[in-house]
């Protein structure tokens, strides 16, 4: 076995408590993605990412570094990643999905903010995310207070960007976006010593758009009748497509996808029929967070889309290519990027209506609103969601919780009730 | 009483040209996380069924280039993380 525990003491880990992380890795995998039936062949590939996921990428960005590149780390789906790669720079999402992490964040942060800022910051300080240990700059925004406040805590580790990100849509504050992309630009061109011309952002934007269609091609697939694919295993990708390497990841995404459609074609689907058909939107998931996920599909349902940043937000759009100046691509960056439905906007009605849209094009039966413990603008955002669903008949449930295990059977009953309800409401509309 | 057979292997380029001569020969196998109980480096390993055990050492035996640190066989159990 490859063994990284050099590699893991050069980027001064606690390698003690590190074990006790991989200790857990391997059983938690097997019983969440493993004991699924009929899995696509395709699905390997993901396994061998999460199996090397402290190894094997850890490696190849530090051959990056060796070589004199930088690594910048990112925790949301606002900060332009071909800002990054234009600049022969590497981007990576950052850890912040396991209890594991949540105790060393509480070291330094109140208990009562959502345990996504706890488990990354608790990550960082424990030393126990290579991912975290291999960033020559973190990359933070202003999505919300929680975070705004944290990286004020991170900095004391890691030098960070923070990328002041408007809340409202108007025009002047697009504007204000445009400057802060325009000054990430001079930040990233000034760590990685490396000046992003119009050539290199061209090509950086075609890359990541390629990202993004093959993550749409994917998604597609899962509008099918029979699924292909489960929900768990969709949304296991969307979580990889943020650290892997950018062209291995499109290439064998894009053979995953042939099978798929094969499957579709032949009509081999993954869930009995008349599963109910699940669109999830709220928070994002962080690896290794599939706990709604898995609970939905233990318990009678299937997860078909995710109106989340670990979805359809990091995804969707692509960013108009072949722009000739670098101020018409920045504002078509600006453009893609400002064009993304966060519920830290005010007002957000763009979000309601794409989560209707959603819920018609992946012809769902019912939406999980799922929101990660004290995360304020997804909570309060709900009675606005809700009731817009109501007016449209679209049956919605709201789960809250954190990265513990504990609720997972009170969640399990509710999700029961639920599902059984969508069933019978299927069959008294088809009579 | 199921069982499981994982083979471990020195670096994960041994295990990915394994996997490609399985898909040939069309052995089912799948990619997983090396169990705890075999190693405590993390990578990969790959799974196959304890009746193809013999099949591929006769791969391995004509490809000798793909280096393998063993092959064993554990009862098959899965740790139930969600109650």
């Amino acid at each position: 076995m490859a063994d990284y525990r050099e590699l893991w003491k050069s980027l001064d880990m606690d390698l003690e408590k590190h074990d006790k992380l991989c200790e857990v890795l391997p059983e938690f995998y097997e019983d969440v993605y493993l004991s699924q039936k009929n899995r696509p062949e395709g699905m390997n590939y993901y396994n061998f990412v999460i199996s090397e996921v402290h190894g094997l990428r850890i490696k190849e960005l530090d051959d990056h570094k060796q070589n004199g590149g930088k690594v910048l780390g990112t925790f949301c789906v606002f900060v332009p990643d071909e800002i990054i790669f234009s600049a022969d720079a590497i981007g990576v999402g950052l850890c912040g999905g396991s209890d594991f992490w949540v105790p060393d964040g509480e070291k330094v942060l109140p208990r009562n903010i959502c345990p996504l800022i706890k488990a990354s910051v608790g990550a960082k300080i424990s030393g126990t995310c290579p991912y975290f240990q291999s960033a020559d700059m973190l990359v933070g925004e202003t999505t919300c207070d929680g975070k705004k406040k944290a990286w004020e805590i991170l900095n004391d580790y890691t030098p960070i960007h923070v990328m002041d990100l408007p809340q409202m849509k108007r025009e002047n504050d697009k504007k204000h976006w445009k400057d802060e992309i325009k000054l990430f630009m001079d930040k990233v061109e000034e760590l990685t010593g490396n000046k992003i011309t119009e050539e290199r952002l061209n090509n950086a934007i075609k890359l990541i758009n390629r990202k993004r269609r093959v993550l749409q091609r994917l998604y597609n697939t899962r509008k099918a009748d029979k699924l292909p694919i489960s929900g768990k295993d969709a949304l296991l990708i969307t979580q990889i497509a943020f650290y892997d390497d950018l062209e291995r990841f499109i290439q064998k995404t894009e053979e995953l996808c042939d099978e798929l459609e094969r499957r579709i074609e032949k009509g081999v689907g993954v869930f009995p029929e008349n599963t109910p058909r699940i669109l999830v939107t709220g928070t994002p998931m962080a690896i290794p967070n599939w706990k709604i996920h898995h609970l939905i599909e233990t318990s009678g349902g299937s997860v078909v889309c995710e109106e989340t940043c670990t979805g359809t937000r990091y995804f969707e759009n692509t960013v108009k290519e072949n722009n000739k100046t670098l101020d018409e691509q920045i504002d078509a960056l600006t453009d893609r990027y400002l064009n993304i439905n966060c519920a830290c906007f005010t007002p957000n009605e763009g979000r309601i209506d794409d989560i209707i849209r959603l819920y018609k094009e992946y012809n769902a039966d019912g939406v999980i609103y799922n929101t990660l413990s004290f995360c304020h603008t997804y909570s309060v955002e709900y009675k606005k969601v809700k009731e817009a669903l109501d007016k449209e008949g679209i049956p919605v449930m709201m789960i809250e919780s954190d990265y513990s295990l504990q609720d997972s059977g009170q969640i399990k009953t509710r999700l029961e009730a639920f599902f059984e309800m969508l069933k019978e409401r299927k069959s008294a509309y088809a009579k | 009483m199921q069982n499981n057979t994982y083979i471990l292997f020195p670096s994960h380029t041994d295990g990915l040209s394994l996997e490609k001569l399985l898909k040939e020969k069309k052995i089912k196998y799948t990619i997983v996380p090396t169990p705890r109980q075999l190693s405590k480096c993390c990578g990969i390993s790959i799974k196959i069924n304890p009746n193809d055990k013999e099949k591929v050492e006769e791969l391995l035996i004509k490809n000798p280039n793909i280096k393998i640190e063993g092959i064993y066989t554990l009862e098959k159990k899965t740790k139930k993380f969600f109650v």
